[in-house]
């Protein structure tokens, strides 16, 4: 039982890590707080569906769901954020809220309001049995896929060129500009990993649940979007513990409050990320920000 | 090679640069002097293309980059060693050198020229896998410089280089700046120490509230009354 709810707490928190780091990439570079980043996982999901509906073989569905993410992150960054580059905060925020907006009417007139059913396989349900502990087999790739994911990411951030390049534009974009290296491959580099986290995450988040609707991504999204404040806005390693600390804390409290209590599960979390940022208002892990002019 | 015409700059309503003209000839050392706010280093910024300009022209090479981008005119050979040298504190001294030439040479010549930096700034060489923060002020100096000098530009940019530094540490980067003018780089400096400035520059320009005051060789300007009395403190 322990073992099984380890498994839940660790597996909910690498979703959030994911979706955190997406918000975080972008964050960090551009400075736009992406409330659109949970339409992107709701479009995931769906991609998913069509592709299933279709009767693609489900790996190449999951491929093709989670390009449509990353794809549609850049598409968003394209149309909408770029014509804003350089705007205040506030308008980008703003922007990001009326293109999350717009997805949602599309979602909800163009496809259901209503949840669709996805034929997830068979064995995703299922689960396995080391002597008195039985773990699900959902959760368990729920875990691997997350690890996979950061440890993806951290090699192409510290490995590749682009991905140095991205570290030092989260500092100083004006003078990575100077080097030479433009400003929209960056860019467009953060939005198409930020859509891939997504699509990564509504994969893990489908996989649970079996169906998509139009709402899908909200929720996620800003549970990861409080993760990403308590680690640290903008700091990657932040995003990351700040995902797991609430997923874990979420699923360690939905086990152990008496029922009379549990109602207030969100209220005791969210109680708790606003101790953390009385104590420390820059995040679990501050990021690095140099001097911007 | 360089040649800035009539240059302004307004940050909103404020008149940064009134007029600038300066040119630059291939291999000089051309100074660019004056008080603090005299709108110098707004120049060097609207040359490397960081502010836009709000009228006037900046002709490299016989072609316009007046409004290009910042990476635009990097690939044309310009290099801006920023005031604040401005380095990645968070990356380390090899990465901070890897960007630098990132787009501008292929991998093995990057390794190459990395070589030659390290050969010119043995003191880079023994911090190579430190983060850049961790070096003291006058390191981070020669690591901005290095870093611009990877992409193996035609002209570099210097904005005041001896900011904050010790004074053994000023004759140091003063000396490694002479010393890159002798490998034919074209060089234009951004100074408020004007004593030093002119010790090292072919020519000089001298700028008051955003405007040409004097401009000729820097033997000349050394021995000018306006020169003398206002920043040589004689």
């Amino acid at each position: 039982m322990i073992a099984q709810q380890i498994i839940n707490a660790v597996s909910l928190g690498g979703v959030y890590a994911l979706l955190a780091l997406g918000l975080a990439i972008v964050f960090s570079i551009v400075g736009l707080i992406n409330f659109a980043h949970g339409e992107l996982m709701t479009l995931s999901g769906y991609a998913l569906l069509a592709c299933l509906v279709f009767g693609l073989p489900f790996p190449l569905a999951v491929l093709v769901a989670v390009s449509c993410g990353a794809l549609a992150a850049v598409a968003m960054e394209r149309v909408a954020f770029r014509p804003m580059r350089g705007a205040s905060v506030t308008s980008l925020l703003l922007t990001s809220f009326a293109v999350s907006s717009l997805l949602k009417v599309v979602f909800q007139n163009g496809i259901s309001a209503r949840p669709q059913a996805v034929a997830m396989p068979g064995w995703m349900t299922g689960a396995f049995s080391f002597g008195d502990f039985t773990i699900g087999v959902g959760p368990s790739i729920s875990i691997v896929v997350s690890a996979l994911a950061l440890i993806a990411l951290e090699l192409f951030l510290r490995r590749t060129v682009t991905g140095t390049a991205m570290r030092a534009a989260a500092e100083d974009f004006n003078v990575v500009r100077l080097m030479g290296i433009p400003a929209s491959r960056i860019i467009a580099t953060a939005f198409l990993l930020s859509g891939l986290l997504a699509g990564l995450a509504a994969m893990l988040w489908v996989a649970q649940r079996a169906s998509v609707d139009p709402l899908m991504g909200f929720t996620p999204v800003l549970k990861a979007f409080i993760a990403a404040v308590v680690g640290g806005l903008g700091s990657l390693p932040g995003a990351v513990a700040g995902g797991f600390l609430l997923g874990i804390i979420e699923v360690l409290l939905q086990a152990t409050l008496p029922g009379a209590v549990a109602p207030y599960r969100d209220a005791i979390v969210l109680s708790g990320v606003i101790a953390v940022l009385l104590i420390r208002p820059q995040g679990l892990i501050p990021a690095v920000r140099a001097q911007r002019s | 090679m360089l040649s800035v015409e009539a240059l302004k700059i307004r940050y909103g309503e404020v008149e940064a640069v009134r007029r600038v003209d300066l040119a630059v000839d291939s291999g000089e050392i051309i100074a660019l002097v004056g008080a603090n706010g005299a709108g110098k280093s707004s120049t060097l910024s609207a040359i490397a293309g960081l502010v836009p300009a709000a009228s006037g022209k900046v002709i490299f090479d016989g072609a316009d980059i007046t409004g290009l981008a910042p990476e635009a005119i990097a690939r044309k050979g310009v290099a801006l060693v920023p005031e604040g040298r401005r380095i990645f504190a968070s990356l380390t001294v090899a990465d901070n050198l890897r960007l630098g030439g990132a787009v501008h040479l292929t991998p093995p010549e990057a390794r190459a020229r990395e070589e030659e930096m390290l050969e010119l700034f043995p003191i880079l060489r023994r911090y190579h896998r430190a983060k850049g923060g961790n070096l003291s002020g006058g390191e981070q100096q020669m690591l901005a410089i290095a870093r611009a000098l990877m992409s193996k530009p035609r002209m570099v940019l210097l904005d005041e280089p001896s900011l904050g530094l010790a004074p053994q540490l000023i004759d140091t980067v003063f000396d490694l700046i002479a010393e890159l003018r002798r490998t034919g780089l074209t060089i234009l400096l951004v100074e408020q120490n004007v004593a030093l400035a002119l010790e090292i520059a072919d020519r000089a320009v001298v700028l008051a509230n955003g405007e040409v005051v004097l401009s000729g060789t820097a033997k000349e300007l050394a021995s000018s009354d306006l020169v003398r009395q206002a920043y040589l403190g004689a």
